[in-house]
């Protein structure tokens, strides 16, 4: 009897012990998993005026992720991000039909980032630019 | 012969080795009406030795780097000496794995093999299922190719549709923002280590129950076709007077298995690219998706699920729904009727789901 009040003790402070050890190894393996922070500070992106033509699309590498200037035809130039609200994919420019179309799964979006069609829930996000002497700068 | 048996003898009276091929092999008997189908979970097996051994040899050349793995895999292909016969072994095989394990599905599906006492036998077939999708996913990010990038983008944006956690849980599956070179590494750990390593586990579990439960008797053929289990206690369904699994059975098995090869080389040898498509051969761009890009046969039903419904989280809502049925239809299917024929709402909702999975398939694919 008292052998066994003996095994169960012991059995007891083994187990805490081992569930002190588990909770002790989780926090460094989770830290060594979780993502690295990467706080980068807001980049600027200078294109020439001229490199982005009437009824035509510039699309440029802006804070790692794909971004486009449009300059819609008989109107002003918007600069927006080409990433799709979807599930990510890059947005191609179609030209002809002057809206953004994402070749994963069919999103639709006007030359201002609203949704025309598809899963797309959210327009596509806006970025500050500025325009002086014949240079468009983003960011 | 006298070497032989004198070895056999040997190691008879250390270890009692005639005794476990007796009662494991030879005195190991299976319903006198076993079909071919029984066969696939053997033919599985011998698939997944081939992708470990494939997977093996192609990790001597290929090296996991997001700069370095395209043109790995283009020098493994190009210039190693038969390393387009390896690689196309592992993509093939991969392929084939999802199709067989498919096939497997329907069977047990179809000849209610999944019922009471075999829940057990079910759900780890089916955890087996979406780890074979998993080590499919990963691996196919390996080669960095344009079709590896863009699948993986997606795939992994598909977890910010769960609440709350959803967008840290995209950033930790990437390990980034963005999919990049800790996507890869990452990928690459699940798909030789982990995945593999769960894989094994879970095989053997399936053994273990389809070794406590025993095989099931096929449904066709009998003139009493109800489940025979009571649920009063355990029991093990034997066969007596049924076939024995050494030697008769073993080699049905290696028939199939055989006949199987002959599929799997054809497609390697006279078709090799039937499971590419063409964005498997450019190189990841970060900042282009490509024209009409797809994913592999095996997730365009998916794919075309997310494309029909308008909002992300009903699309993969329907999925996860669709997924948990199948899961747990051990659970929600309790009629003892075992023989297809005789169940004719169950083989309407059996057979819509299958033309529904495969007309959604087609449509991913010409849409």
């Amino acid at each position: 009897m008292e052998s066994s009040g003996r095994r169960t003790f012991l059995g007891v402070c083994l187990g805490g012990l081992a569930a002190a050890v588990a909770a002790a190894v989780t926090w460094p393996v989770y830290r060594y998993l979780a993502p690295r922070s990467t706080a980068t500070t807001a980049a600027k992106v200078e294109i020439p005026e001229k490199d982005v033509p009437e009824g035509e699309a510039k699309f440029f590498e802006f804070n790692g992720a794909s971004a486009v200037l449009v300059r819609k035809r008989g109107d002003g130039l918007i600069a927006l991000s080409a990433v799709c609200t979807h599930l990510g994919c890059i947005v191609q420019w179609e030209k002809d039909q002057q809206y953004f179309l994402c070749p994963c799964h069919g999103g639709h979006y006007t030359a201002e980032g609203v949704v025309i069609s598809g899963p797309p829930p959210k327009p596509l996000t806006k970025l500050p630019f500025t325009v002086a002497n014949g240079v468009i700068t983003v960011g | 012969m006298a070497l032989l048996k004198r070895l056999i003898d040997w190691i008879d009276v250390r270890i009692g080795a005639r005794e476990v091929v007796a009662k494991e092999l030879t005195g190991y008997l299976l319903p006198r009406n076993i079909n071919t189908w029984y066969s696939m979970g053997s033919i599985l097996l011998f698939i997944f030795v081939l992708q470990v051994v494939t997977g093996i040899l192609l990790l001597i050349y290929y090296v996991p780097d997001a700069d370095k793995a395209f043109k790995s895999v283009t020098y493994i292909m190009n210039e190693v000496p038969f390393g387009w016969l390896i690689r196309m072994c592992h993509v093939v095989g991969s392929s084939m794995m999802v199709l067989v394990l498919l096939l497997h599905m329907i069977s047990v599906l179809f000849m209610n093999s999944y019922k009471s006492p075999r829940e057990f036998n079910w759900l780890t077939g089916f955890i087996l299922f979406t780890m074979v999708q998993g080590i499919s996913l990963t691996g196919y990010l390996l080669p960095w190719s344009q079709l590896s990038f863009w699948a993986t983008t997606v795939a992994t944006n598909s977890a910010n549709a769960i609440p709350v956690v959803g967008p840290y849980l995209v950033e930790f599956l990437r390990g980034g923002k963005l999919v990049g070179p800790p996507t890869l590494g990452r990928f690459f750990a699940l798909h030789v280590a982990l995945i593999p390593a769960g894989i094994v586990a879970l095989v053997g579990a399936h053994l273990f129950f389809l070794q406590r439960t025993g095989v099931s008797t096929p449904p066709f053929g009998l003139k009493d076709t109800t489940n025979q289990w009571k649920g009063d206690g355990y029991s093990y369904e034997n066969h007596p007077g049924g076939i024995p699994f050494f030697p008769n059975y073993a080699l049905e098995d290696l028939r199939s298995i055989f006949i199987y090869i002959a599929c799997f080389l054809a497609v390697v040898f006279f078709d090799p690219y039937l499971f590419f498509t063409r964005d498997a051969f450019l190189p990841a761009n970060p900042l282009q998706t490509p024209a009409h890009i797809k994913p592999e046969w095996y997730f365009l039903a998916n794919y075309q699920t997310l494309k029909i419904f308008p909002s992300e989280f009903i699309g993969l809502a329907v999925q996860g729904i669709a997924m948990t049925f199948l899961a747990l239809l051990p659970f929600i299917d309790r009629s003892p009727e075992r023989h297809p024929l005789k169940r004719p709402l169950f083989m309407a909702c059996a057979l819509g789901g299958l033309l529904l999975w495969i007309g959604l398939s087609v449509w991913g694919h010409y849409s």
